[in-house]
């Protein structure tokens, strides 16, 4: 019967290999080709599965493997450089944007590349039925000419100070390729995964479904011919899964949490890559659910978390705290309330403004659609915490789905998320946070998903949003951290750093976890490995 | 997957024997006389008044204490803390607490459940036979995949609803076990008789459904509340199951997801893997122990 | 016997229709669509962005009529295509993930079977000695483990500390196709799998063999003076598989959609993984899909060991 078995498994076995069209793989590389495997989508900066730029929130540092950018972020993300533009004015009432384009660029189809598809990508970027996440963020946008094939101007209706740092995100699209394909088909189409072509160092090969994506050399790239043959972008489905790939030698790159690094302290393999993740954490107040209306509450929730505590054991100290929606300097005020740990003022604070009847013990559930290790000992901290002055949080880690579905109810039972434990980019454009915390931005109109209604708060933002020439930006939004500190729409929490750990042998290698994966000026073509 | 040992301790046994008191004290007396049930009895005894009494005179499960997070087991704390400086040892027992008490319930409740539509298939009329047995087969077929996630994201976690979950998946195989005993019973001469009497199905299922089951009931209740503890682990690790604080043996369990925890700090979901395994070792053996002491073939030896 | 094959198909039929009807409802009462999955609550959404999301995926269409235009495609053969940002063919999806879950579980299985088989029967026979009690003390160990915990464990020992295999999926991105590499990446969830199910099979097997020696016939050879290897091998052996088809019948219907722990940590592209992304980003057609193949898989193996069943063992009349 053994023997029956056994001959059977492998008559079974061969047919299942048949199924799985498990063929050589075709134009397989010369030896001495190197390639570089990597989890480039693993962690926060990532968007597995998504290779359509227009609906990318995150995901760059895949997605500029091919993809370019008119504008990006430096290599230190301080300051906004040309990729695909090579020069840039702006005329003094900021209206008016004259964008010269580097020549001699190649789609990796060998046609030039124009203005025309400039002018292509941003119509595109503009029409919601594309399912573009830019229609809103490019509104101000009104004509696009293009006086010769080089030269692109923009005309705004309004000042919008952020136009450039939306530019570094919108990937330049082909117009010979996609000027055939319906714009309402674009959300869902072959066309993302079947050999598109970008202007990139490197050509999207192939995608195999959950697994990994395939990129090779654009020998034609016009910043020259790329050192590295092919790039492999593997896909985890969790962080842990990309370190122990990363560790046995299988991936040379990978994000990494914070509580990862110690397996990689002291291994000269490995370089450890620390970056700002521009991504505030806190703790929203869901004024829905009327019983955060009193400042004193909201101030005794500050009160009650040792956060300083908790950056420095849990997070080994590799955060900052923060005491209003930003950590950057620039934009800190001098005489913030710094909220110092002190249970016995919050109890006191709370005792003042009647806690017991507002809520009292009642469980508060707080949503999150964090689920790492990390996170859910930073609510089991804040639970403990809490539960000393009397405020009992119970902590309920969710899918994304549920959790927008719960955030974005047309009648949401603000009860099952008395708070939120979340995040909001808060650079390098510190502008972003309006989206979160102006009384404007309360859904069904956006993102303000705790409602926060604070006057103060939205008026600090909406002067710093009208600021027609910029010249008191600093000042503006330091006015936003100090209403922030003030009103306490949320309690803000901290700003973390973010990791990344490169295998030693990668040499001119520019990365960093930077929010949303970039992009940022990685300049692929350099990339080498060490033999 | 988990539910297959249930079925596989079940299986060999009697299909024709109509149970009477006196069997039944012969069958506990063979269970008092098998060394390995009574071993197991004995260990999941302690097992249980462990978790039970301990954490009256233990640590507090959920004191934090930041300056001392992750320490190995030492002085102080005898299995060492978790990420966030919980004495290991006192959530051991209060996670068993919850892990047996999740256990214990489901198993009620799924036994109860999965006897009363097995036994009324059969009492039921032949309408109410095929509709059930449909349904058992339906349930039978659907990924358990599918219904664990959905019931669990509809439910949200917390006890009482990993309780129903756990409920919910596990009665069909004991519908059907019940349902293929009580169809050979419904055409005895007893049974047909009570019938012409007039007697009801509820009557029938109480006067000679529970009684003419009872052995396979009792097998079923053991397996389950091992398969039980396996499913709320296997719950906590799909993110679901008991919430935090609250410890179960689940979540423990669930923080080797870390690779650092997983390489760095064992201690912190090696005694809840152990635990579980010991556990639902100690229930297999009882419930072995059981299957063989209900087998009426050994009263022919 | 043909008769009565295709009689349990039709009703297998009518079952998977409403199986995918219950499939249907489950999804539409669990919190979230497909919209929600891919909305970053980072980004700016408006009610009106999100209806119109919606609207595109025809998610705003009455409950009833969704279900009936998807049943209607899949009477002609098509079962659409995945709401993800790809939108690949769900055949095409399911196709790629049935070979490598077949490959897994068939290895898994294959081991299982030969191994519990062979530690079941030396168990029997050599009933109460060291040998039988390690071996049932080793399989009380295995049909304990959750398997999750025998993944983890076994990742982090074989591959972490030991290098000895790769850490997950099933081939080395971007390396042409090898057998040495497949089996690498297969060895070791192919082993983790084995472990609990060999656990199964031996006590199963184990059981049903002590049964069978006390039979009359084994007996009878025994005074006859048959050489008792022979007995094992020949009439013992032979009786005693009987139900342990039954179990690894009804466990290989169930474990297509049952490695979901074995496939999530090791990474392995099948079935169970393929379900579990799907539902975390309420991918309908790809779950009603994969529901239904697996849903069928499990009615065809129910029917082939019945019949199998009815083959091995001539007392049984299939009716």
């Amino acid at each position: 019967m053994g023997l029956i078995g056994n001959r059977t498994l492998a008559a079974v076995t061969s047919a299942a290999l048949a199924l799985t069209g498990l063929a050589p793989v075709a134009g397989w590389a010369a030896a001495g080709d190197k390639t570089l495997t990597g989890g480039f989508d693993v962690g926060p900066g990532g968007f597995p599965g998504n290779f359509n730029p227009l609906m990318a929130t995150t995901g760059y540092m895949a997605l500029t493997l091919n993809y370019q950018p008119l504008f990006v972020y430096d290599g230190k993300l301080s300051q906004i450089v040309g990729q695909l533009a090579k020069s840039y004015t702006v005329s003094d009432d900021k209206k008016t944007y004259t964008i010269t384009l580097q020549p001699d660029v190649k789609w990796q189809d060998g046609t030039p590349f124009t203005s025309a598809d400039v002018a292509f990508t941003l119509k595109l970027a503009q029409d919601k039925t594309s399912g573009s996440v830019y229609v809103d963020r490019l509104s101000a946008i009104t004509d696009v000419e293009t006086p010769d094939a080089h030269t692109v101007v923009l005309k705004l209706s309004k000042v919008n100070l952020s136009l450039l740092d939306t530019l570094t995100k919108l990937m330049m699209l082909p117009k010979h390729k996609l000027e055939k394909i319906d714009p309402s088909t674009l959300p869902r189409n072959p066309y993302w995964t079947d050999h598109p072509i970008a202007t990139g160092p490197f050509v999207f090969d192939k995608y195999v479904t959950d697994q990994y994506v395939e990129y090779s050399r654009f020998k034609e790239y016009w910043r020259g011919e790329p050192k590295i043959a092919r790039v492999v972008n593997r896909y985890f489905k969790t962080t842990a899964g990309a370190v122990s790939a990363l560790k046995s030698g299988e991936i040379q790159i990978s994000y990494v949490n914070a509580d990862d690094l110690s397996a990689f302290k002291g291994d000269k393999g490995f370089h450890v890559i620390k970056g700002n993740s521009f991504v505030v954490n806190y703790l929203g107040f869901n004024f829905g659910a009327k019983i955060w209306d009193n400042q004193k509450v909201r101030q005794a929730v500050m009160y009650a978390i040792n956060r300083k505590a908790i950056v420095d054991s849990l997070y080994g100290g590799m955060a900052k705290v923060a005491n209003c929606g930003y950590v950057v300097d620039r934009y800190v005020p001098k005489g913030l309330n710094d909220y110092a740990y002190d249970p016995e003022k919050a109890r006191q604070l709370l005792k003042e403004a009647g806690w017991d009847k507002i809520n009292g013990s009642k469980p508060i559930k707080v949503l999150t659609y964090y689920n790492t290790q990390l996170s859910d000992n930073v609510l089991g901290a804040m639970q403990a915490m809490l539960s000393q002055v009397g405020i009992n949080i119970v902590p309920r880690d969710v899918d994304m789905s549920t959790y927008n579905a719960t955030i974005y109810a047309t009648t949401p039972d603000y009860d099952s998320f008395g708070l939120v434990y979340a995040g909001l980019t808060n650079g390098p454009d510190p502008s972003n946070l309006n989206i979160g915390l102006n009384a404007s931005q309360i859904p069904p109109n956006g993102s303000n998903y705790t409602r926060v209604n604070l006057p103060g708060v939205s008026k600090a933002f909406d002067t710093a949003l009208s600021d027609a020439d910029g010249s008191k930006y600093d000042s503006d939004f330091q006015n936003v951290c100090k209403a922030m500190n003030t009103d306490l729409p949320w309690a803000t929490l901290w700003v973390t750093d973010r990791f990344g750990v490169a295998s030693a042998k990668l040499k001119d290698f520019v990365w960093m976890p930077a929010p949303g994966g970039g992009p940022y000026a990685s300049h692929p073509e350099k990339w080498d490995i060490a033999n | 997957m988990t539910d297959l040992n249930v079925e596989t301790a079940i299986a060999p046994a009697p299909r024709r024997k109509v149970a009477r008191r006196g069997p039944i004290v012969r069958a506990l007396g063979r269970f008092g006389a098998n060394r390995y049930a009574m071993t197991g009895l004995a260990v999941f005894g302690l097992t249980l008044a462990a978790v039970v009494l301990m954490p009256f005179v233990w640590k507090d499960p959920n004191g934090i204490d930041l300056l001392a997070i992750n320490k190995p087991p030492g002085a102080g704390h005898p299995l060492g803390t978790d990420g966030i400086g919980r004495d290991v040892l006192a959530r051991l027992l209060a996670g068993g607490r919850v892990s047996l008490l999740v256990a214990g319930v489901s198993t009620l409740l799924s036994t109860a459940l999965g006897f009363f539509i097995g036994a009324l298939a059969p009492f039921g009329g032949r309408f109410a036979d095929a509709a059930i047995m449909r349904v058992v087969d339906l349930a039978m077929t659907l990924p358990p995949v599918i219904l664990l996630l959905v019931l669990a994201s509809i439910t949200g976690p917390g006890i009482v609803p990993t309780i129903a979950v756990i409920s919910l998946l596990s009665w069909p195989l004991l519908s059907r076990m019940v349902r293929s005993r009580l169809l050979e019973l419904r055409e005895r001469d007893f049974i047909i008789f009570a019938r012409g009497a007039g007697a009801g199905p509820w009557h029938l299922v109480m006067r000679h459904g529970l009684p003419n089951t009872i052995d396979i009931l009792v097998v079923y209740a053991t397996l389950q509340v091992a398969n039980a503890i396996l499913l709320e682990a296997g719950l906590s690790f799909l993110g679901l199951g008991v919430p935090p604080p609250a410890a179960s043996w689940g979540n423990m369990l669930n923080a080797a997801r870390s690779t650092v925890v997983l390489q760095s700090y064992p201690w912190q979901w090696m005694f809840a893997g152990g635990a579980i395994v010991l556990t639902v070792v100690c229930i297999n053996l009882i419930g072995d122990g059981l299957r063989d002491a209900f087998d009426p073939r050994a009263d022919l030896e | 016997m043909l008769r009565y094959t295709l009689k349990r198909l039709a009703a297998g039929a009518a079952m998977l229709i409403a199986l995918s009807m219950l499939v249907f409802i489950l999804l539409r009462l669990a919190p979230g669509d497909p919209v929600d999955a891919y909305i970053d609550p980072m980004v700016k959404m408006s009610a009106a962005d999100m209806a119109r999301l919606r609207a595109e995926l025809g998610l705003d269409k009455p409950l009833p009529v969704q279900y009936l235009i998807w049943l209607r495609d899949v009477l002609h053969g098509d079962f659409g295509r995945s709401l993800q940002r790809t939108g690949e063919p769900v055949l095409a999806l399911i196709g790629s993930r049935i070979g490598p879950t077949l490959l897994l579980m068939l290895s898994g299985f294959g081991i299982a079977i030969i191994f519990g088989l062979i530690a079941g029967v030396v168990s029997a026979v050599k009933r109460g000695s060291v040998r039988d009690g390690t071996l049932l003390a080793v399989a009380a160990v295995g049909v304990s483990s959750p398997a999750f915990l025998t993944a983890l464990i076994g990742l982090y020992l074989f591959s972490v500390v030991l290098h000895w295999a790769p850490s997950g999926g099933m081939l080395t991105p971007a390396m042409p196709f090898s057998l040495h590499d497949l089996l690498s990446h297969l060895i070791l969830p192919a082993l983790i799998l084995a472990f609990y199910q060999s656990a199964l099979v031996t006590r199963y097997m184990r059981s049903s063999m002590l049964e069978v020696l006390t039979q009359d016939y084994i007996r009878t050879a025994r005074a006859k003076g048959v050489r008792e290897n022979r007995i094992v091998s020949h009439h013992a052996v032979r009786n005693a598989l009987l139900p342990v088809v039954t179990l690894i019948g009804s466990t290989l219907g169930l474990a297509v959609g049952g490695a979901i722990f074995i496939e999530s940590v090791f990474n392995w592209p099948g079935m169970g993984l393929l379900l579990v992304n799907a539902v975390e980003l309420r991918d309908y057609p790809v779950i009603m899909g994969s529901t239904l193949v697996i849903g069928a898989w499990v009615i065809v193996m129910n029917i082939a060991t019945d019949l199998v069943y009815a083959v091995i063992d001539p007392r049984v009349k299939v009716s």
